[in-house]
């Protein structure tokens, strides 16, 4: 039963993505209604996936990177039901469910070695990466949002109209979309950040020793710091804060890759 | 009897021959009331705007009633019918309903979506049915234009981008500062343009509006008008802080705001983007402060260009509306057709089921001894060859009635099985 759900759930959401990259072209309300239940019903199994996860385990579904993953589509999902209800910014599925997908098939397609080792399983570390997921995800906005104040600012400043000048919206919602989300991704980041940094010490005698994982997530925090900073000091806003965002994205997709890829800590 | 009308349209018509003919309403009602007298035209709507004139109805000969109506009109408009004959258009019961529904939609309208012809066209149904030249067949036909009109207008974006080149502009603050709402606006120079643009702003709530202007009398009574401030011309750089959006039209030969201007400017706004709608020649801006962040400077060349765009995404929204015209279309004929074969089906069942009851009877009275098992399965024989022989017939009908063609083979069942003359 468990494999079929996140096999239904990985479909719902291709579905999904495909029919929001469908109403970005063509913007029919009810291709845009069929993509948002495409969304609730991928959600809803993922739901349940990871219920009867926990149950099977006795224990938090984030026992490997890849199920710690596959937590982290579950959050991105939940907000981009949230937000694009709460902005009505319409068009952001076609922008995150591409990445909710490759996330999804990235996380469903590795290999789940499963537990934690015993002597590690501790509640400090299962709040460590609940903190850094959703901190993660809340990035996952930040970086889309660049990406479209970048597109609409582009638009507008070249003074020739063309599709994303129609379907984007207004740069200051976009500008809005990017802050809001850095400030709550920051402080989840943060404490998730020290959490593993303390724990790394308990466990391995030191907060600092080499780990891939450990080293980009810190560059990533460093580029998000400064960017609140900037924000909240400096008045950054608009492109510099989009590139950003960006630069802290990709600081984030290297932390995954190195945890996925490179031997640490963090790798099975 | 077919639905049709015939007209002639901006497409075709010279302008001068279009306000020829184009009549009042006291006129219109004389019109209608004279046709539906005459024998030609069962039931009649006429059209009548400065981009068309149209004549919807029901006739027995389409050509017939064409004539008629527009021998009429053009005794009452005093032009020659030779003129206007080559020029008319005669569309028949699909083709029809389709004109009529994208007549309504703004389809066919000189500018695409432009939201007036819906309003003309409720006018003339409203004058028919006050006439009483509107029956069952052109009633159910405008109100399901009257839907569909509606529905191109919320399901797409026909109408919905600016083709003037002061909403374009109202537009494109939108895209930069989401709501209008509070958004300081300043007007420099006091032009007619300028003026429509802030009235737009306005609209959409920005607040407060700042006039600056060489004259200060007119700065006032312009200020005075859009219930916003004069502010002396030589404090334009401390106004320029304060604003979202800057409105230009002076008479200047050389640029009023300079780059230096809105590079110091922008030092001290903390990243608030600022917005000129530049609409003097010669241009009021300097083009240079296009390569500053947050500086978004449009003249009068780039909002052409945007409602150009503008109305290339009609076009193409238009498209969407084709195709939706093009269903509501199938589903108003497939119900006319139901409507229009009913009937014939009715008699012709009810024709086959005489002859089955009365050969039945016959026969039982020749079987006296018959079971009734017997009975019923002679009954059941004779309903089921009833059935399976009109089975084909039956389906035929409504498919080519729902195609339009229903006319024509339900004429053709009348006269095969003696049903007598249709209604």
């Amino acid at each position: 039963m468990y494999p079929s759900l996140i096999s239904l759930a990985v479909v719902a959401y291709i579905c999904a993505m495909g029919l929001a990259l469908a109403y970005l072209v063509q913007r029919q309300d009810l291709v845009h209604r069929l993509a948002v239940l495409a969304t609730l019903a991928g959600w809803a199994a993922h739901t349940v996936s990871l219920i009867v996860h926990a149950v099977e385990r006795a224990a938090p579904p984030l026992g490997s990177l890849p199920d710690a993953i596959w937590v982290g589509v579950w959050v991105i999902v939940l907000l981009q039901l949230l937000l694009e209800h709460r902005t009505g910014v319409r068009v952001l599925g076609a922008f995150v469910l591409p990445i909710v997908v490759l996330l999804s098939l990235k996380a469903t397609t590795t290999g789940r070695p499963g537990m934690l080792a015993p002597a590690l399983a501790s509640a400090w570390i299962w709040i460590h990466i609940a903190l850094a997921v959703i901190g993660i995800a809340a990035f996952v906005f930040n970086f889309v949002g660049g990406i479209m104040y970048l597109l609409q600012e582009r638009q507008l400043k070249t003074k020739r109209p063309g599709a994303f000048y129609y379907r984007l919206p207004a740069l200051a919602t976009l500008d809005r979309l990017t802050f809001r989300t850095l400030a709550l991704g920051f402080p989840f980041l943060t404490v998730g950040l020290m959490l593993g940094a303390l724990w790394a010490r308990t466990a391995w005698g030191s907060a600092f020793t080499f780990d891939p994982l450990a080293f980009f997530s810190l560059v990533a925090w460093v580029i998000y710091a400064g960017t609140l900073a900037g924000r909240a000091a400096g008045g950054w806003h608009g492109r510099r804060a989009a590139y950003f965002a960006i630069a802290g994205f990709a600081a984030l997709v290297l932390t995954l890759g190195a945890g996925l890829f490179l031997p640490g800590r963090h790798g099975s | 009897m077919p639905l049709f009308v015939a007209g002639l349209n901006h497409k075709n018509a010279p302008v001068a021959l279009r306000e020829q003919l184009a009549v009042e309403e006291d006129k219109l009602r004389e019109l209608l009331l004279d046709l539906q007298a005459g024998d030609v035209l069962r039931e009649v709507v006429v059209l009548s705007t400065c981009n068309r004139v149209e004549v919807y109805g029901l006739a027995e000969a389409p050509g017939e009633a064409r004539a008629a109506a527009f021998r009429h009109l053009c005794r009452h408009r005093g032009v020659e019918l030779a003129a206007v004959e080559p020029l008319l258009y005669t569309h028949l019961d699909a083709e029809a309903v389709r004109h009529a529904f994208r007549v309504a939609a703004s389809l066919d309208s000189m500018m695409l979506g432009e939201p007036q012809i819906l309003g003309q066209v409720k006018e003339a149904f409203a004058l028919a049915q006050a006439c009483q030249t509107i029956g069952p067949h052109l009633h159910p036909l405008f109100s399901h234009a009257f839907n569909v009109a509606k529905r191109v207008r919320t399901e797409t974006e026909i109408a919905r981008h600016a083709v003037s080149v002061s909403f374009a502009a109202v537009e494109l603050a939108k895209k930069i500062f989401a709501g209008l709402a509070g958004r300081a606006v300043l007007l420099l120079g006091a032009g007619k343009m300028s003026e429509l643009a802030a009235r737009h702003l306005v609209e959409q709530g920005a607040f407060p509006i700042y006039v600056a202007n060489r004259t200060w009398a007119r700065a006032q009574d312009l200020a005075r008008a859009l219930a916003g401030t004069a502010v002396p011309w030589d404090e334009l750089a401390t106004a320029l802080a304060a604003v979202d959006i800057v409105v230009t039209s002076t008479g200047a030969p050389e640029p009023v705001v300079t780059r230096d201007m809105v590079t110091r400017v922008m030092h001290g706004r903390r990243g608030r983007s600022l917005f000129f709608i530049d609409i003097a020649v010669p241009r009021d801006v300097e083009p240079g402060v296009d390569a500053l962040d947050d500086v978004y400077r449009y003249d009068i060349d780039d909002l052409k260009q945007v409602v150009d765009a503008n109305l290339r995404e009609r076009a193409r929204e238009a498209q969407r509306a084709e195709a939706l015209v093009e269903r509501e279309v199938g589903k108003f004929l497939a119900r006319q057709g139901d409507v229009e074969i009913i009937p014939t089906i009715v008699s012709l069942r009810g024709r086959l089921e005489e002859i089955r009851v009365g050969e039945v009877k016959r026969t039982l009275a020749r079987l006296p001894e018959a079971s009734p098992e017997t009975r019923a399965a002679i009954e059941a024989l004779s309903s089921a060859i009833v059935n399976k022989i009109l089975h084909a017939p039956i389906t035929k009908l409504r498919a080519s009635s729902r195609a339009g063609g229903g006319r024509s083979w339900g004429d053709l069942v009348h006269e095969l099985f003696g049903l007598g003359r249709r209604a």
